[in-house]
């Protein structure tokens, strides 16, 4: 066995374990970081950009936007009953955190909204000086880089097996796998759990939060993440916190192909569950929590978008009513192409038929029913929608065959919680006190959404992640220059 | 050959002239972006990503392609260069899908990460993505070419590395794509090496999830090799495997007893992990390992003790006790470093289960009494009827180290009313009497209890001493039965009847003798603290098989005498600590008598390593490996053949349920000179995998301007 020392070792290198690296690394500590993957980043490398409050991005774009603001919003909505010491702090922090990712070189395109009724506090990180994709992979680099520039040390292939705890209750350091398969014995004062949740542990899922992985649940599955941190903490006396997860809804099968199919099937029409019933003002379905949440009460956790070929028409020529930057395709000329490409391939999320009647059959709901339930959305078009008060204008009668349909499911980005932290980001014990030299940050601590993902403050969860590392790292460097 | 000097970004670096500015920057730690680029491979200089300029040429080249040259100034950073690197990236990402969630190369990809680096997305081009679907129809080998990049890596890997071409580029509706020469892979000539895998950037080529589970959490070696990694001697399979190929056998012979000094034996009676273990059962049917073992081992001319180098005498003694596969193992390899050994058997003769608890038909004794032989060196000396009363006295005695390996011999009758009638037999004197040329009473009718391969044997050797009809009653349900599916087999086809999830209350008997055994039927069963098992009796399921015979085949435990010096665990096992160590410092435990009745190979594994641990006990430091087998050529061009996917295993043949259970002759007729030339070609060669260099990431380099390098692997 492999054995070293050092101050402060994280336990896997995501955002929250590279931003925890950086700031314990700039503040002196010695570092070493154990990453599983054989790259860093974790699931940050799919994000864009992280959220701020009271940045000179949104100074500059006339952002009416103030921690005071969304504090009471996200207090509000959380309706508090989650931890307000940390989510002040986080709020408090988030400008700093930005100013501090600049400085080590990464470029904002500006604060945006995820979609209309949001605020903008989304700092997208800029792509070749604009908005791209896979913003978060570059940030991600740039921490490693500044976290490497303070001395600190990644070991990668090399995930953490144990965490070892003295007699005398300190946690005194941890043994990882290397990629030759021999072990390293890392001894050291203090270290941070940032292991980003079990995404890709179905049975974890299933027993703590209650989804059947690809049966009620199609969460993105990141390879690795499988609660190892959460496991490793609960060993050493950690309470185990409550545990949830970042729902969303999506089409399981169609959201990796070409963008035209979720968008289109994303934009505010009919949606109607198993019994052909509308149960929802669709001009929520850009806020991707509640309507996941909404769907995940339906029979079977299904939800279908029903549009039909003029409607279609009107976004080939205009482009979508509600765009987003996730799914936001140039053209949505192609969709009939894919759509039917797809149904060839047996692609389960998706049906096109010539009647409605035909469209019901497909989706196994009662063809009379749905007509109904069509004959009354097109009724309303004319006047106004009296059932759920949807705004004039997303309604559009569906009349003009051939129809469509995408079957929605409850997706996830991944979990949350499940270790319970202070806003020191100190690990707690079943007595709510600090487990010496133990520290935790990110999604597997991140309790602070209640039950639902907070999507109006977009940017949350890369925020939270990054600003709860920072805690971690600047506590755990100071309790090893303490000891 | 001098190095040359050049300069990179400013760095001064050394490299061998043959090298390419590419290799030549990744060896110094500098990492350029590159994606068609593989160590393996050919440079093809497609995809541009590894762009540089260099001083006193003109435009950009790439570094994949271009040698190294005395005082060669070199810019990865030049601004042409760079934006050449972010649209040959835009031109890949616009054909790649949109979001990389869900995608199972999530993390190892190396598109990905190169993303990172260039930082340039594909936004501003028109999205092109490639729509083909997945295609599963492979067992074996996952395609989902929308990941697809072109980079054209496992088509080079295909056709240049492995001489197969099995899978091409080709332009479909307008389209250069990478496409199957053929209907489906195996139509293609493809081998299933799996090299395709191991070069693809992204999540387009892959090994189906279940392949890949198993390779999770496990070092390279074991992940890609898993006959090598089940086998828990470790025995090299791939190798020997090829020698067979190449038709030295004695090489491959050699190769085995490197790791276990009983090819032969193994070859009859082994329980083959590496066999459950072998990737090729995905395709159509693992390889028949266990004959293919049997077939070199048969034809080993004894060349591998020219290479045997017996290592100066080194005045320790150790005595071993047991002659069993265990007690052999260690004696052999503590001998082989020059230790002088003294094995004391019990019995009158060496081999232990070999040859008391094997039966004849499943392993000859002549194969046993040469491979004792072989064993057997002017180091090693052997004292029968010899039964150790006490282990530690032997350290009194003299000896420096002692190694109880003693086996499980005793039988155990269950404390069933009618257990002590005339005609109830144990499994242990049942087997030895008649492996001995006995013929223990079994009338025409026997009923065995138990369900594990001993009870089985029992079984098979009921029959061949003539009785009429053989019952085997176990609790266990047909599928958890401890026996393997393949002695099940065996033993149905000799018209052995099984009777599933019963238990036995009750021998009947009359006028002493055995006449009938009680059954009934159980739901369930679990055990209790002490290991008794408590059965959940489905009501008025009684039954009663009349037979004239009994055999208790329900455990074996070690016959350890009262007083022997060593505290014991459950079941009555040395108990050990670290893996060997017994309560008595100096005396050391392994095999059966110690795990309890296991198989040959675990035996010989434990005993393997009780072995080096002796060594280093006594002073030495714990290396017993020995080179036996000459070098290897691992050849990976493996060419084409036709429908290699569907060629049917080949494990020789059986005597026919008739024949053999006439007599006590070997029943496994081993395989003839074609299966073995047949099977042993239809390895997948899974250890060529390790020749193909890991996929590396910009963050196994020194990044540009930062602190420490991370840990190189």
């Amino acid at each position: 066995m492999k054995k070293i020392e050092t101050d402060v070792v994280v336990v896997a290198a995501g955002l929250s374990g590279l931003a925890a690296a950086a700031a314990a690394a700039e503040n002196g500590a010695r570092v070493v970081a154990f990453e599983k993957a054989n790259t860093v980043g974790g699931a940050a490398n799919m994000g864009m950009g992280p959220l701020g409050i009271g940045t000179k991005q949104q100074k500059a774009m006339m952002v009416d936007i103030d921690v005071e603001r969304a504090f009471k919003m996200f207090m509000d909505y959380t309706h508090w009953r989650v931890d307000a010491n940390l989510v002040k702090r986080y709020f408090e922090n988030s400008a700093d955190t930005i100013e501090w990712l600049e400085d080590m070189g990464v470029e904002f395109a500006g604060a945006y909204k995820y979609f209309p009724k949001s605020e903008q506090t989304w700092h997208i990180v800029a792509v070749n000086g604009g908005i791209g994709r896979n913003g978060g992979a570059i940030m991600t680099k740039a921490l490693m880089d500044y976290a490497k520039s303070n001395g600190a040390e990644f070991y990668l292939e090399a995930p953490v097996k144990k965490i070892l705890k003295g007699s005398d209750g300190r946690i005194c350091g941890v043994i990882a796998a290397g990629p030759d398969g021999e072990e390293i014995e890392a001894v050291c004062k203090a270290v941070i759990i940032c292991t980003g949740g079990a995404g890709d542990n179905p049975e974890m899922i299933k027993e703590r939060i209650g989804y059947t992985y690809r049966e009620d649940m199609f969460n993105f599955a990141i390879p690795g993440l499988k609660g190892d941190g959460i496991l490793m903490a609960e060993e050493v006396g950690a309470v185990r916190s409550e545990m949830n997860i970042e729902m969303i809804y999506i089409l399981p099968n169609s959201d990796f192909g070409p963008d035209c199919v979720p968008a289109v099937f994303m934009q505010p029409n009919l949606l109607v569950n198993q019994f052909g019933e509308r149960f929802i003002d669709e001009e929520q379905m850009q806020n991707t929590t509640f309507t996941g949440n909404a769907i995940a009460i339906q029979k079977g956790r299904v939800g279908y978008s029903i549009l039909d070929s003029s409607i279609l028409r009107g976004y080939i020529k205009n482009g979508p009513d509600v765009t987003n930057f996730v799914h936001h395709p140039e053209s949505v000329a192609d969709f009939d192409d894919v759509v039917t490409e797809y149904i060839k391939n047996g692609n389960p999320d998706v049906y096109k038929a010539d009647s409605v009647r035909e469209l019901a059959g497909m989706l196994g709901i009662d063809p009379d029913a749905l007509e109904a339930a069509v004959d009354e959305y097109n009724e309303m078009c004319g006047s106004a929608d009296t059932k759920f008060y949807k705004s004039r204008k997303f309604m559009k009668p569906i009349v003009k065959a051939p129809f469509y349909a995408g079957k929605f499911r409850p997706g996830a980005y991944g979990t949350l919680g499940g270790i319970k932290i202070n806003t020191r980001a100190e690990v707690l014990d079943k007595d709510w006190n600090a487990i010496p030299g133990l520290y935790a940050a990110g999604t597997d601590t991140c309790a602070i959404y209640g039950d639902s993902y907070m999507f109006l403050l977009p940017g949350n969860t890369m925020g939270y992640c990054l600003n709860t590392g920072r805690f971690a790292g600047e506590s755990a460097a100071d309790y090893a220059a303490r000891d | 050959m001098g190095k040359v000097t050049l300069k990179i970004d400013g760095v001064t670096i050394k490299a061998d002239p043959g090298q390419t500015i590419l290799e030549a920057a990744l060896e110094n730690g500098i990492y350029i972006p590159h994606l068609c680029s593989h160590e393996n491979l050919l440079p093809a200089g497609a995809c541009r990503m590894c762009s540089v300029r260099v001083e006193g040429t003109d435009g950009i080249v790439t570094a994949c392609s271009v040698r190294v040259r005395e005082g060669m100034v070199v810019d990865t950073r030049d601004e042409l260069a760079e934006k050449i690197r972010k649209l040959s990236c835009d031109l890949i990402v616009r054909t790649h899908p949109s979001d990389c969630t869900g995608c199972p190369k999530y993390g190892k990809c190396q598109l990905q990460t190169i993303i990172q680096v260039v930082g340039d997305t594909g936004r501003r081009l028109r999205n092109n993505k490639i729509l083909t679907p997945a295609n599963g129809t492979n067992p074996v080998i996952l395609h989902e070419m929308y990941r697809c990049i072109l980079c054209g890596r496992c088509v080079r890997a295909c056709h240049d590395m492995r001489g197969v071409g099995a899978i091409k580029l080709e332009t479909v509706n307008g389209r250069m794509q990478v496409v199957i020469d053929g209907d489906s892979l195996n139509d293609a000539a493809c081998r299933f090496c799996s090299a395709c895998v191991d070069v693809c950037p992204t999540g387009a080529i892959r090994e189906h999830e279940e392949i890949a589970a198993r390779q999770a959490g496990k070092t390279r070696e074991a992940g890609l090799v898993p006959c090598r990694e089940g086998c828990p001697a470790g025995i090299d399979i791939p190798r020997y495997i090829r020698f067979i190929r190449e038709g030295n056998y004695s090489a491959a012979t050699a190769v085995i007893r490197e790791k276990a000094p009983f090819p032969h034996v193994l070859g009859y009676v082994c329980t083959h992990p590496c066999e459950t273990e072998c990737k090729r059962k995905y395709l159509n049917e693992p390889i028949a390992i266990r004959n293919l073992k049997r077939y070199a081992a048969a034809k080993d001319d004894g060349s591998w003790r020219q290479r045997r180098v017996l290592r100066s005498a080194s005045g320790k003694c150790v005595a071993v006790i047991g002659s069993g596969p265990a007690g052999l193992t260690a004696a052999c390899y503590l001998g082989g470093i020059g230790h002088r050994v003294t094995i004391f058997e019990a019995c009158d003769k060496a081999g232990g289960q070999l040859r008391f608890g094997i039966p004849k038909h499943r392993l000859p004794r002549e194969v046993v009494d040469s491979e004792i032989e072989n064993i057997l060196t002017d180091n090693i000396t052997i004292q029968t009827n010899s039964r150790i009363e006490n282990a530690p006295v032997l350290l009194e005695q003299g000896f420096d180290a002692v190694l109880a390996a003693m086996g499980t011999h005793r039988g155990v009758k269950l404390p069933v009313p009618g257990s002590d009638l005339t005609g109830v037999h144990v499994s242990t004197e049942f087997l030895k009497a008649s492996g001995q040329g006995g013929r223990p009473y079994v009338g025409k009718r026997v009923m065995i209890l138990g369900g594990g391969n001993v009870a089985l044997d029992c079984a098979s050797v009921a029959k061949r001493l003539g009785a009429k009809e053989v019952h085997v009653s176990c609790p266990e349900s047909y599928g958890a039965m401890t026996a393997s599916e393949e002695e099940r087999t065996l033993a149905e086809e000799e018209g052995v009847i099984i009777h599933n999830s019963v238990t036995f209350p009750e021998i009947i008997g009359n006028c002493g003798r055995v006449c009938g055994v009680r059954i009934q039927k159980i739901s369930s069963f679990s055990f209790d603290g002490n290991g008794s098992m408590i059965p959940k009796i489905v009501p008025d399921s009684d039954e009663i098989i009349m037979v004239d015979s009994v055999v208790f085949a329900v455990g074996q435990r070690p016959d350890i005498p009262d007083g022997f010096g060593l505290e014991l665990s459950g079941g009555g096992r040395i108990a050990v600590k670290n893996d060997c160590e017994t309560s008595v410092k100096g005396v050391f435990a392994a095999g059966d008598v110690v795990t309890g009745t296991a198989s040959v190979i675990k035996a010989i594994a434990g005993a393997r390593e009780a072995a080096a641990r002796i060594d280093r006990y006594l002073g030495g430091v714990g290396n017993i490996e020995e080179k036996l087998s000459p070098e290897q050529y691992r050849d990976p061009s493996i060419g084409r053949q036709e429908n290699f996917g569907c060629l049917l295993r080949r494990s020789g043949s059986v005597l026919s349920p008739e024949v053999r259970c006439g007599s006590f002759e070997v029943m496994d007729l081993g395989m003839n000179d074609e299966d073995a030339a047949r099977e042993s070609n239809r390895c997948l060669q899974c250890d060529l995998r390790l020749d193909i260099a890991p996929q590396r990431f910009w963050a196994n380099f020194r990044g540009a301007g930062s602190g420490k390098e991370v840990d190189e692997q």
